[in-house]
């Protein structure tokens, strides 16, 4: 017996080589890869690999972006490139406050204050553009919500005919590439005379961000139990008290997840952006494009005037993202 | 406090001309102020759905439900005062335990201070067992748990009425003979009418003042336990009350002398008239006995004999003292439940016999009741230390 037994050779494939093995019989239906140290460890360096391998593709271009705006126009047009700036600067980011400065006419202010002279061949206001943004993103996120949600409630708790349609219809125009009908918005736009506001724009942002509202409200709404808007009521609620105590504080993470969508959409939309506004009432896209001047194009102030950009939304999604994520998997039921 | 009253409540849900459901047929019940009602039936009875027409959650297509004499049929789930465990507890998820339970109080029109709403919560998390948890949410407690935090956001006010759900549905056995008991003493105590819904005979048994055995939506007995179980008022109410299931048998009854001569397949015996109240109307009847009433030994205790029979034993299940035994007799088969089972195996002879007092009688066509189980007659025919036990 103790001639055939080898306990070193560990979990074998093979039954038979065990026949003395008093566990052979457990070990009958057992893969390399799972089940021999060998396989555990080619697994791990696979897993490994894969996970750094994403993790490079997905970080690189940001790690790019800061470390451009760190360098010096000479360095950026250096061939090969360098990986580390090797004189780290902030000249960009000095180039992108003073332009802003300027631009914005605080250029007077500042020379009073700090007796600094500022002159800038740039003329891009950046806080202007960042607060453009803010204003047609949250505006797009508000309606988008409304909107939204209001339909989601409709489509989830009422049966009327045409709904199957309707809800077909909603998941198309998720699928529509926006370009494609920009010719007939902008016919619209010139109708209601809304060329060059950003009324035009938050108009436009939240109806191509309030089918996917509908779609994410109406999955919370159809999953919302009955029993607890008929507990408030026992409870003595109200509907105004049922909807501000019980279905708000639930719908939380699905109307901020909702909002976030349509946010960041609008944040980073640049097409309708650049063809419905002038010069001086862009957004970030297109305005972050100012900067880009063909072979004068100073890498160094784009990158970091997209730095500076990014920082207001990146703050906000920091801090916000725990919900963003709870609500699209629908954790808010769980509670 | 509150005397509530059923007339004539009937829910159909969708198009009563069309293919509507009647899920509640024309009940009517009669709750006298502090009694503890249960609603008994198979799923799909109409037991939710008449609770939910007494707490306001559903409007009834037809009849009255009425508040000590008041028809409360237009009055909103908020203002009628009543406290409801539901079926799937619906615990506000994102409230903690503390805020779930105070959270009646804080919306009820009642003059107390945060600090009282504080004081009453952690008295009743403390009856409950549940204080270590007052700052959990829902999604962190065990089904169990969230029962009780279901039973706690019921209990912590004083409403006019109790509206029970299933609420034991989800315990384990241990756990549900306990708060059985806790739920039976605590409304015992406050003394508020209860309306309870359950499937489990036992529990209905157990806890009741009186029970309303619903089936098909429709109203088969409303009587106290004793009543339900030793008068079904047809076979449907004595089969799904008591177990193990009553045996029953097919049989043809005739008149003779003082007595009623009841004819079976196997067997043939008397029944006194003056255990009798009804005058029988057929000739087919149902003959059912409780395996709790069968006892071992030939049938001739005291007074005149019942039925009796051998049977061959094929299972044993033992219960404690006692065991349930599934035979083979002459009338088929045949389930008992008696004592001194030890030394019994599969396929032993066995002499049963039955008390003519404890044998049921049901017409075979309407399956009304004819003859109960007497009670009054039991200590006469006690059977010995070995026989039967309810
Ligand atoms: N909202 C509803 N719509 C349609 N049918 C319903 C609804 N609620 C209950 N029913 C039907 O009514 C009957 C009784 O249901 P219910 O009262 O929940 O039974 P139980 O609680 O006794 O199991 C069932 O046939 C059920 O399908
Ligand atoms: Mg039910």
């Amino acid at each position: 017996m103790a001639t055939t037994t080898d306990p070193d050779t560990g979990p074998s494939t093979d039954a038979d080589a065990n026949a003395g093995d008093p566990t052979a019989e457990f070990r009958k239906n057992q893969s390399w890869l799972f089940d021999t140290t060998a396989g555990t460890y080619l697994r791990k360096i696979v897993v490994g690999f894969v996970s750094t391998v994403s993790l490079l593709y997905l970080l690189f271009p940001l790690y790019w972006m800061v470390v451009t705006a760190l360098k010096s126009t000479q360095e950026i047009q250096q061939i090969p490139p360098t990986v580390f700036p090797e004189n780290p600067s902030l000249e960009g980011f000095r180039l992108v406050i003073e332009s802003s400065l300027e631009t914005g006419g605080y250029a007077g202010v500042v020379e009073n204050v700090f007796g600094v002279t500022i002159s800038s061949a740039i003329n891009v206001d950046v806080i202007g553009i960042i607060l453009n943004s803010l204003k047609v993103s949250i505006g797009a996120g508000v309606i988008a919500v409304v909107l939204g949600t209001i339909a989601s409630y409709v489509l989830s708790r009422r049966e009327f005919r045409g709904k199957n349609a309707l809800m077909s219809v909603l998941l198309a125009s998720l699928m529509f590439p926006g370009t494609a009908i920009m010719v007939p918005e902008w016919e619209l736009i010139n109708t209601l005379d809304l060329y060059d506001t950003h009324l035009s724009l938050i108009l436009i942002y939240g109806a191509m961000t309030s089918p996917f509202v509908v779609w994410l409200m109406k999955g919370f709404f159809d999953e919302f139990p009955d029993s607890i808007i008929e507990a408030s009521r026992i409870d003595q609620c109200s509907s105004v008290e049922t909807f501000w105590y019980v279905i708000v504080p639930m719908a939380r993470n699905s109307l901020i997840a909702s909002f976030i969508f349509a946010f960041l959409l609008a944040w980073n939309e640049l097409v309708f952006a650049l063809t419905l506004l002038d010069n001086q009432n862009y957004t970030v896209p297109p305005g972050l494009l100012t900067f880009v001047q063909g072979f004068n194009t100073q890498w160094n102030v784009v990158a970091a005037a997209s730095i500076i950009v990014s920082l207001p939304v990146l703050l906000g999604l920091a801090y916000i993202q725990r919900y963003f994520v709870q609500g699209l998997t629908g954790g808010a039921i769980k509670g | 406090m509150t005397h509530l009253e059923l007339d004539g409540v009937t829910k159909v849900f969708g198009d009563p001309e069309k293919d509507g459901v009647v899920a509640v047929d024309d009940l009517h019940i009669d709750v006298p102020d502090g009694d503890f009602l249960v609603l008994l039936g198979p799923s799909g009875c109409g037991k939710t759905t008449t609770l939910r027409m007494i707490g306001g959650l559903e409007e009834p297509t037809a009849g009255e439900v009425q508040f000590d004499g008041t028809v409360v049929n237009d009055v909103k789930a908020r203002n009628r005062d009543v406290a409801m465990v539901f079926q799937d507890f619906a615990l506000y998820p994102h409230m903690t335990v503390r805020e779930n339970l105070g959270f009646g109080l804080k919306r009820e029109n009642n003059d107390m201070t945060d600090g009282e709403i504080e004081d009453r919560v952690t008295e009743v998390a403390e009856m409950l067992e549940i204080e270590e948890l007052l700052n959990n949410k829902p999604g962190q407690l065990s089904g169990g748990q969230q029962q009780r935090v279901a039973l706690g956001r019921a209990i912590i006010r004083e409403p006019r009425l109790f509206l029970f759900d299933e609420p034991l549905a989800n315990l384990d056995a241990q756990l549900r003979k306990t708060m059985r008991t806790e739920i039976d003493e605590l409304q015992s105590d406050v003394g508020i009418t209860s309306a309870y819904v359950t499937h489990n005979q036992e529990e209905a048994m157990t806890i009741a003042d009186k029970i309303a055995i619903l089936n098909h939506g429709q109203l088969q007995q409303l009587g106290t336990p004793d009543a339900v179980f030793n008068e079904p008022a047809n076979l449907f109410v004595a089969q799904f009350v008591g177990s193990p299931n009553m045996n029953l048998f097919d049989g043809t009854v005739g008149e003779r002398g003082d007595a009623y001569r009841v004819e079976m397949d196997a067997a043939s015996f008397d029944i006194p008239k003056r255990l009798v109240d009804t005058e029988f109307a057929t000739t087919d009847v149902l003959v059912g006995f409780r395996p709790q009433d069968i006892f071992q030994g030939r049938g001739k205790k005291r007074g005149a004999s019942g039925p009796s029979f051998d049977a061959e034993v094929r299972v044993i299940e033992p219960v404690g003292t006692e065991a349930v035994v599934h035979g083979d007799s002459n009338f088929g088969d045949i389930t008992a439940k008696i004592g001194g089972f030890h030394g019994l195996t599969a396929g032993d002879e066995l002499s049963l016999a039955i008390a003519p007092e404890h044998v049921y009688l049901f017409d075979a066509r309407t399956e009304a009741l004819l003859k109960g189980r007497l009670i009054a007659e039991r200590a006469d025919t006690q059977p010995p230390a070995d026989g039967v036990e309810v």
